[in-house]
């Protein structure tokens, strides 16, 4: 029975040797591992979705492969809903390698304006959900998630109407001048047209007409849409149903009441 | 020199051997733990209670080993190896939260998974313990042979 024991004695140990110094290297080396997230960058595609990138850099210095690189973003709005969900798979990072992929996370605006139109008017933060997975040595499974806030700008933040203008009277029809402003708060340039419809008292379509809009990104716009409106059909009060039609999103209407 | 002494002197030398061997055994594991501590000195920079946690199953794994070595000779040598073999795996099983070990590092939650390594160790352990039970075995097997001649 000697024999037998001795050969599990020697076997545990080997494995207990080969186990503890696999395991303490590979924790030792993940300290060799760098990861350099990058600016995000935010742009459009070309389905006129906003793109936002983040280049991501991988300095593998460590002793052993790095297997499964897999990172993933949520972006969820205020009431936690899931707007888009992105994520970047490298299988192998080699050792004494450095890998860089950049990491594209798209947002249609039309998604987010399903579930509330107060992100075209109102600046807020979304929230940001990111999981970074590796495997070191490719055995043992690493996971870091983190929750992230981003800001949200409103393309059309303080969307006003001013007060509308009457000019170039004759018998039947007259020009009403309709001011309009609004900042663009948002990351990215804001074109397209505002189409506008007067309503009076009596709820009935007086007069519609268009305008084309252009504000770049943090910036002011001011403008107006020019109204040829029926004398006949003009009353004290009633209100505009504004209709925004731009390549990242469509919205309308959005009712405004005058006086 | 009476016989008694002859005998007594004898059991001082078994005894000194022994606690020679033990504190050589004793301290050649705490020189490996203390290699490998200077390489896991970064995770116990990140995991609160890393060092604690180690500290604690160097200390009782030393004291068993001590133990077992000077109850060599004995079937308490073999008890004590057995204990020494399920203390690894119940520590173990504990202190790693059944292989998956989660830690918030300030805004970040780390989630390693180390079932695979766990489950490895258990079996080693299990391995471990096994051969002391056939070490007992084998021990009583040979007393019963010199009782029978």
């Amino acid at each position: 029975m000697r024999i037998p024991i001795r050969m599990i004695s020697i076997a545990t140990t080997f494995f207990w040797i080969f186990l503890i110094v696999f395991l303490v290297s590979a924790v030792y080396s993940a300290k060799d591992v760098r990861f350099d997230f990058g600016e995000p960058q935010i742009s459009l595609t070309s389905d006129n979705k906003i793109l936002l990138s983040l280049p991501i850099t991988i300095d593998n210095k460590g002793y052993y492969n790095i297997g499964c690189f897999n990172v993933t973003m949520e972006i969820l709005d205020k009431e936690g809903f899931v707007i888009t969900r992105a994520s970047t798979f490298i299988p192998v990072i080699e050792k004494d390698r450095q890998v860089m992929v950049t990491h594209n996370v798209t947002i249609d605006v039309n998604d987010l304006l399903h579930n509330s139109q107060d992100y075209l008017f109102n600046d807020t933060e979304l929230e940001g959900h990111e999981i970074i997975s590796i495997k070191l040595a490719e055995v043992i499974p690493v996971q870091a998630s983190t929750n992230l806030s981003m800001p949200w700008g409103a393309p059309l933040y303080n969307f006003t109407l001013g007060r509308t203008e009457y000019v170039g009277f004759d018998r039947t029809y007259m020009t009403a001048i309709v001011p309009i402003s609004f900042e663009n708060h948002a990351s990215f340039d804001l074109t397209g047209s505002i189409q506008m419809r007067m309503y009076n008292s009596t709820k009935t379509l007086v007069s519609e007409g268009q305008t084309t809009i252009e504000a770049p990104r943090n910036s002011e716009y001011q403008g107006y849409v020019r109204l040829n409106v029926p004398t006949i059909g003009i009353t004290e009060n009633g209100y505009f149903e504004v209709y925004f039609l731009t390549p990242l999103f469509e919205f309308g209407p959005l009712v405004i009441p005058y006086d | 020199m009476t016989e008694g002494n002859k005998d007594s002197n004898n059991r001082l030398q078994k005894f000194t051997r022994k606690a020679l061997k033990a504190t050589i055994k004793g301290v050649l594991f705490y020189g490996i733990y203390f290699v490998l501590s200077m390489f896991l000195a970064p995770v116990s920079e990140i995991v609160p209670g890393f060092q604690q946690m180690i500290e604690v199953f160097v200390m009782v794994s030393i004291v068993l080993m001590i133990i077992g070595e000077l109850t060599a000779g004995t079937i308490f040598h073999h008890f004590f190896n057995g204990a020494k073999a399920l203390f690894v795996i119940l520590y173990l099983l504990f202190a790693l939260n059944g292989g998956i070990v989660d830690i918030t590092v300030q805004n970040v939650n780390l989630i390693v998974d180390i079932r695979l390594f766990l489950a490895v160790a258990i079996l080693l352990g299990l391995l471990g313990f096994a051969k002391s039970v056939l070490q007992a075995i084998n021990f009583l097997n040979q007393k019963a042979e010199h009782v029978h001649f």
